[in-house]
């Protein structure tokens, strides 16, 4: 019934199929609405975060994402700047995953904060001294760079697209793309290196305090690279998902391993700087503060094995498997590797985020533990539900996946 | 329609610099963070000139003086009176909370008549009082039928409450809550003397404290913890060595030099195994039963003390050789808990100040000789008869009261075996309870007569225990107008005397306590204004009390029980005042979480009893029991289980009723040998994992 | 240190507490509970839910029954001269700009991001959870010094700065210099209230005030030196267990170490 408005020469699944999904995907999503709206009613009192962790989920989520919807600003830049043109084939998809990934960040931001009325005072009366009033400037101005990048994708929906206006609309963006890529590399960059910052001038918490060189460019970089290191191979995984879910071919296999290079490329750098960096922090830094590498771990919520987890099975494993071809070249390799690395990655932004406040400073003081509760798993999975939602649309009315048509024939 | 790229531009400069032109976004945002400012439902600050009066707060067992700061006449903080040398600008817990108490949710708001099981009625004033006056009619000229239980150690409604029932024939009714006070006044008897002990710890050079927890919760506490501090300067040496011995780590054994976990049931041995080494020491003294002391002392010896404390006999070496050092010793002997410990534990305590030839002396303990009466036919301080001893009567029927008067004290729920003594009070036909707070007493009373506040009446204090010298404190209401529809207890009693046809000489409490400054010869107006009248120490001499001390019976143990050691802490409450919310914050969670209390026990006991850190555990003696969780605590004396009083409310408010259990239900009373008096401070029980 | 730069102030409103006068009684906490309307809780034992601007903390020398022993630590916030929480502050809702260096908190600005709390390490910055919500009648109660604060910001102590301008506005009226009050005139709730005068508060760099030479005392350490946030709290005890923890010393073992290097 929804036919005509599919995009031109493709199939898609019968529109009440779509809808029991949909239908499916709405409950999650309420869900999380309820428990937002009980947020921003009775306050984050009803969430599990405390006096001692400030920080939990919500901006764990936060950071994951932003580091794995980094796909988005690193292959326009590729394809816009670098002009690999091969990337084409999965432009789209890495624009719509980034704005899914950035829009549902700062609206989880919206709820972190405890005055949420006052969100904008970040631009009012912003301290140009804080890492997050950078962090702030950058998502909210790279949204809105998402958002551009997006608009003509849905102009070009089979429908809108006749009418001249948005057709017009839509052909002028699209021949400004390269700039906006341009402003989107820099805006990310900046704040993926923030997002590191943040943690990084933590004076107070030797876990994730770098200092001198190890901060900046260090520190900076090692974010900017970790999130380059993964968010083009998260869309190539999002993208195999949506290619299992749907059955059809939408990406052509040499296109997805292109994606797997590149991260894997940006992996291994990332990794070989982050093992000297955790060298020279365990060794340098924290005697210098009286603590030792053992004091920083406790038990098995906090242990050890989170860490090497995160630097050998899920940073050094999948970074070998994505620059090696021959394992690379292999779908279900190139996969298990994807998904080790945005694991590490996730691993990566927890630890920072939970870890360095876990760690009782004052010798007199007690570890505490955090788990989160109902409510942040419920909004955290009504953004993962949001992000479905805008995908199956996206998805099924407009013209997302350039092969698709050529692929499935 | 065509769309080149300058017209593109053109759209999205133009409809965004438009949409930002307006108003609307600019001024909603603002008015949004105006209004997240000043959310109807969050309290506004009160406006008004800021004063400060001085008052005395008897919220604490001894009075602070303290300067009520007021603003618009509302009082809302209480500071120290610098000026007034008992407090010297030092405020305890308790009256530090004072201003938030006066709005507590547990105030008795009006005069109540009880219509049902724990269902009450609020009646008028003058229905109230003449209910009181319908009852006490018949009774009058019946020995026996009027009883009275004081829960003010110092206060002159005392005076009136005791005269009052003297005239009306029930002379034998008046008793008080049984306190250190009660105890050590007997002590003292036993030891051939007269008078209410003090003790001089600002002339001291070495205070050793057995039981009595000076710094936190016996006697004058903020005179105590400001003589310590004294002592004490910060950057520079202590001028006085403070020495604990006791059964728990508590606040007051945390600051001193040397802690000495002694278990409760020990603390008689305690002091007589430290005479006994004194004495090897070469310490005489010319006291007459010197050489039955001697001889009693000497059955303690070193291997006795390891036995019955569990410490290895140096550490009295250690002490013995401090005290000898020490040129103004002090021993304090107390129980741990302000009460319960009989006059023997006090009298093996007291007899090393008289050992030591410290009776009397600057930095030693004194006697302080009774105070003149405001009124003549009021019961002397030192011949005052218990509470406990009391109900126990009650309950075997040796006592017939009609009429129960209960005077800022709250029997139901802090005596010894809480459950009996309520069973005892429920065989008294009609009892009143003149009460500021909705306590357990109140909530099993047949009339609440609500009591005002400290900020809202007049009040004194006749030396609270443990001062040094004779010590008066007066105070006058802060503010003009109660805040609850409440009237003076003392003022409702001399009216019903009154009614009853007898007449004390008083219409008013304010006038009772400025014949008592009269009589005193100190100035009611200076003393309102937060001043201090003292006395003159008379002197006295003191026995050894050895003729009482060879009576004293040890207390067996056996691998079932333990001891179980009270812990007082004046910032959790007192009997008369459950936490107040302004102190909720000071309690910890490693002794109470949620709902439960935390006992406390070093590992080795946690070990021999089978039990673990978090374990819930159930401790029982006699028909009492009450449940906890284990907390392992390496600051309590072998063998002992510590827990904390002032839990377990039945009434009171939200912030307090039901945490906790009530260490008094398992607290268990025996017959003191040879002094007729009841104890319950070396109580043992039984634990149980459950 | 990473680009900011410590601001020197010619008056610096310090601490110092003699951990071996306190005995963990709690009147500091109540006195500043009243002094700055924190609302009382229904379960104020669940202490990771709580405000206490001032906490007492209990540390333990971890020796087995007899040899025990324990000591009492009130908690203000350390006025840090280097502070971790006001660089990161995104919207300059803290800040530590004023004679006298005391760390202000400035509740309309507040977004309630709690950076500022993640950044401190002193856990002296505390989350209001829920709106203060006093029993009936007890509004009546509040002190005049602070206002109340709507849920959703961070809080924590300011040296009871009400006080400060009080004292300051009383110099200007009485003909006395208020940039150098006298020992005593400026004094925070907790440190008037405390019965054994465990807590002394004056400028650390007037000699006139006692705690100019009592912060430099041999038994005077401040928390987490290492971390070089300079408190401006210091503690006394003669009891070394008390000094080393302190801070960590896993790297010499010993209280006082200088920093190794960086």
């Amino acid at each position: 019934m929804d036919r005509a408005l599919f995009p031109d020469g493709v199939e898609r699944c019968s529109f009440g199929k779509f809808a029991l999904w949909m239908v499916f995907i709405l409950a999650f999503f309420l869900f999380g609405l309820y428990a937002m709206l009980l947020i921003f009613a009775k306050g984050i009192v009803v969430t599990g975060l405390d006096n001692y962790f400030g920080f939990g989920l919500w901006i764990t989520f936060d950071l994951a994402v932003i580091a794995l919807g980094a796909g988005a600003f690193f292959t326009g830049l590729l394809k816009y700047i670098l002009k690999i043109d091969q990337l084409k084939n999965i432009i789209n998809l890495t624009v719509i995953v980034g704005f899914i990934c950035y829009s549902g960040a700062m609206l989880v931001l919206t709820m972190d904060i405890g005055q949420p009325i006052r969100a904008w005072f970040g631009y009012w009366h912003p301290n140009v001294h804080s890492m997050l009033t950078e962090v702030i400037f950058c998502i909210t101005c790279y949204c809105l760079v998402l958002v551009i990048e997006f608009v003509p994708l849905v102009l070009e929906q089979k429908q809108l697209n006749k009418i001249p206006f948005l057709h017009h609309l839509a052909h002028n963006m699209h021949v400004n793309m390269a700039l906006f890529a341009g402003i989107g590399a820099f805006l990310s960059t900046f704040h993926q290196g923030s997002l590191g910052g943040m943690y990084g001038v933590l004076i107070g918490r030797p876990y994730a305090l770098r200092e001198g060189f190890f901060i900046w460019p260090w520190t900076f970089f090692l974010f900017v690279l970790s999130a380059v290191g993964c968010g083009p191979i998260f869309t190539v995984l999002v993208c195999t998902f949506m290619e299992k879910l749907t059955g059809r071919k939408l990406v052509d296999f040499k296109t997805k391993a292109l994606m797997g290079k590149i991260a894997g490329t940006m992996l291994t750098v990332y990794i070989f700087f982050k093992i000297l960096d955790t060298w020279a922090w365990a060794n340098n830094y924290l005697p210098s503060t009286g603590m030792t590498f053992d004091q920083m771990f406790y038990g098995i919520i906090y242990g050890k094995w989170l860490m090497f987890t995160e630097i050998i099975l899920c940073g050094v494993v999948p970074a070998i498997m994505l620059i090696t071809p021959s394992i690379r070249n292999n779908p279900t390799m190139l996969y298990t590797a994807g998904i080790l690395d945005c694991i590490g990655i996730s691993l990566n932004r927890y630890l920072f985020t939970v870890q360095t406040i876990a760690i009782p400073l004052l010798p007199f003081d007690s570890w505490h533990t955090y788990a989160p509760n109902w409510a942040e798993w419920a909004t955290s999975g009504m953004i993962v539900a949001y992000g479905f939602l805008v995908m199956s649309l996206s998805y099924r009315y407009l013209p997302v996946f350039p092969q698709e048509r050529g692929m499935n024939r | 329609m065509g769309l080149d790229r300058r017209g593109f531009v053109k759209f999205v400069v133009g409809g965004v610099a438009g949409t930002l032109f307006t108003p609307v976004i600019w001024q909603g945002l603002d008015d949004a963070a105006t209004w997240s400012q000043n959310w109807g439902w969050i309290p506004r600050l009160n406006k008004g000139e800021v004063k400060a009066t001085s008052a005395l707060s008897k919220l604490c067992p001894t009075g602070c003086a303290v300067k009520v700061k007021t603003v618009g006449g509302l009082p809302f903080a209480a500071v120290g009176n610098t000026e007034n040398p008992m407090s010297k600008g030092g405020v305890c817990p308790v009256c530090a909370a004072g201003a938030q108490l006066m709005y507590s949710p547990a105030r008795v708001k009006s005069p109540m008549k009880k219509v049902g099981e724990g269902k009450y009625e609020p009646i008028k004033w003058e229905d109230a009082e003449a209910m009181l006056v319908e009852k006490l009619t018949p009774l009058k000229g019946q020995d026996g039928k009027i009883a009275a239980i004081s829960g003010d150690e110092t206060g002159s409604a005392n005076e009136v409450l005791s005269a009052m029932l003297a005239g009306l024939g029930s002379g034998g009714g008046f008793h008080v809550m049984p306190g250190e006070m009660f105890t050590a006044t007997k002590g003292v008897k036993l030891m051939g003397g007269n008078g209410q002990p003090g003790f001089d710890i600002e002339g001291a050079d070495l205070v050793l404290m057995i039981g009595a927890d000076a710094l936190d919760s016996w006697g004058p506490t903020v005179a105590n913890q400001k003589a310590f501090g004294a002592t004490r300067p910060t950057g520079a040496d202590a001028t006085a060595q403070f020495i604990y011995a006791g059964p728990v780590l508590n606040n007051t054994a945390s600051v001193c030099d040397k802690f000495l976990a002694v278990p409760p049931t020990a603390t008689t041995a305690f002091s007589l195994a430290l005479a006994n080494q004194l004495i090897s020491a070469g310490a005489v003294c010319p006291a007459s039963d010197f050489g039955d002391y001697k001889a009693l002392a000497a059955k303690f010896t070193p291997e006795e003390f390891e036995k019955a404390t569990g410490l290895k006999s140096e550490v009295l070496k250690d002490l013995v050789a401090k005290i000898k050092a020490a040129k103004a010793p002090l021993v304090i002997a107390g129980a741990s808990f302000g009460q319960g410990a009989g006059a023997l534990d006090f009298v093996a305590g007291a007899s090393l100040n008289v050992l030591l030839g410290r009776v009397g002396q600057k930095g030693g303990m004194t006697l302080l000789s009774a105070a003149p009466k405001a009124i003549a036919s009021a019961a002397d301080r030192e011949n005052a008869k218990d509470a406990a001893s009391f109900l126990a009567q009650v309950a075997t029927g040796k006592a017939t009261p009609a009429v129960l008067l209960v005077y800022e004290a709250n029997p139901a729920y802090a005596l010894p075996q809480a459950g009996d003594m309520a069973k005892a009070m429920g065989n008294i036909g009609f009892k009143v309870s003149f009460s500021t707070y909705m306590d357990e007493t109140a909530a099993m009373a047949d009339l609440i007569l609500p009591a005002p506040h400290p900020y809202e009446r007049f009040d004194d204090a006749m030396n609270p225990y443990g001062v040094a010298k004779p010590t008066y404190l007066a105070g006058k209401p802060v503010i003009a107008k109660p805040v609850m529809d409440v009237k003076d207890p003392v003022d409702v009693m001399l009216a019903a005397a009154g009614k009853l046809g007898l007449s004390l000489g008083f219409e008013t409490y304010a006038d009772v306590i400025k014949a008592k400054a009269k009589a005193l010869g100190a100035d009611f107006d200076a003393l309102a204004a937060g001043g201090i009248w003292n006395g003159e120490l008379k002197g006295g001499a003191l026995s050894l009390g050895a003729g009482a001390l060879a009576k004293a019976a040890p207390v067996k143990l056996d691998g079932k029980t333990v001891a179980l050691a009270p812990v007082s802490k004046l910032a959790y409450g007192t009997d008369n005042l459950a936490t107040p919310p302004a102190n909720l914050l000071v309690v910890r969670d490693s002794e109470l979480l949620g709902k439960d209390l935390l006992v406390q026990m070093n590992a080795a006991t946690a070990k021999t009893l089978g039990v673990t850190e978090g374990n819930k555990i159930k401790l029982t003696a006699g028909d009492g029991e009450v449940k906890a969780l284990v907390h392992v605590n390496e600051g309590v004396a072998a063998g002992t289980v510590a827990m904390l009083m002032g839990f377990g409310r039945s009434a009171w408010d939200q912030f307090t009723k039901g945490k906790g259990d009530n260490v008094y239900k398992i607290l268990t009373v025996s017959d003191e040998a040879g002094t007729g008096l009841k104890v319950w401070a070396g109580s043992t029980v039984t634990v149980a994992k459950i | 240190m990473h680009g900011h730069v410590e601001r020197e102030f010619k008056i610096t409103w310090g601490m110092v507490i003699d951990l071996d006068k306190c005995t963990g009684c709690g009147a500091c906490m109540t006195a500043c509970q009243v002094e700055n309307n924190i609302a009382p809780m229904l379960d104020a034992s669940n202490k990771l839910r709580t405000l206490s601007w001032l906490l007492v903390f209990e540390m333990s020398n971890k020796k087995a029954a007899p040899d025990a022993e324990i000591a009492y630590l009130p908690r203000p916030c350390m006025q840090c001269g280097n502070p971790a929480c006001v660089p990161v502050c995104p919207v300059v809702a803290t800040d530590k700009n004023e004679e006298g260096g005391i760390v202000s908190q400035i509740y309309p600005r507040c977004i309630g991001c709690r950076y500022c709390m993640a950044a401190c390490p002193y856990h002296a910055r505390y989350f209001n959870w829920e709106d203060p919500i006093f029993p009936k009648g007890m509004e009546k109660a509040l002190s005049p010094n602070t206002s109340t604060r709507p849920r959703g910001v961070v809080e924590k102590c300011n040296f009871c700065h009400t006080r400060f301008v009080q004292a300051k506005d009383k110099a200007r009226q009485t003909g006395g210099n208020p940039d150098a009050l006298p020992d005593g005139a400026y004094m925070p709730a907790c440190a008037e209230v405390c019965p054994t005068g465990a807590i002394s508060f004056g400028d650390l760099k007037n000699p006139e005030h006692k705690v100019h030479e009592l912060a430099k005392g041999k038994n005077a350490f401040r928390l987490l030196e290492k971390l070089e946030l300079h408190p401006q709290v210091y503690y006394v005890s003669k009891r070394e267990w008390v000094r080393k923890l302190g801070d960590n010393y896993a790297a010499t073992g010993k209280p006082g170490a200088e920093k190794k290097h960086s």
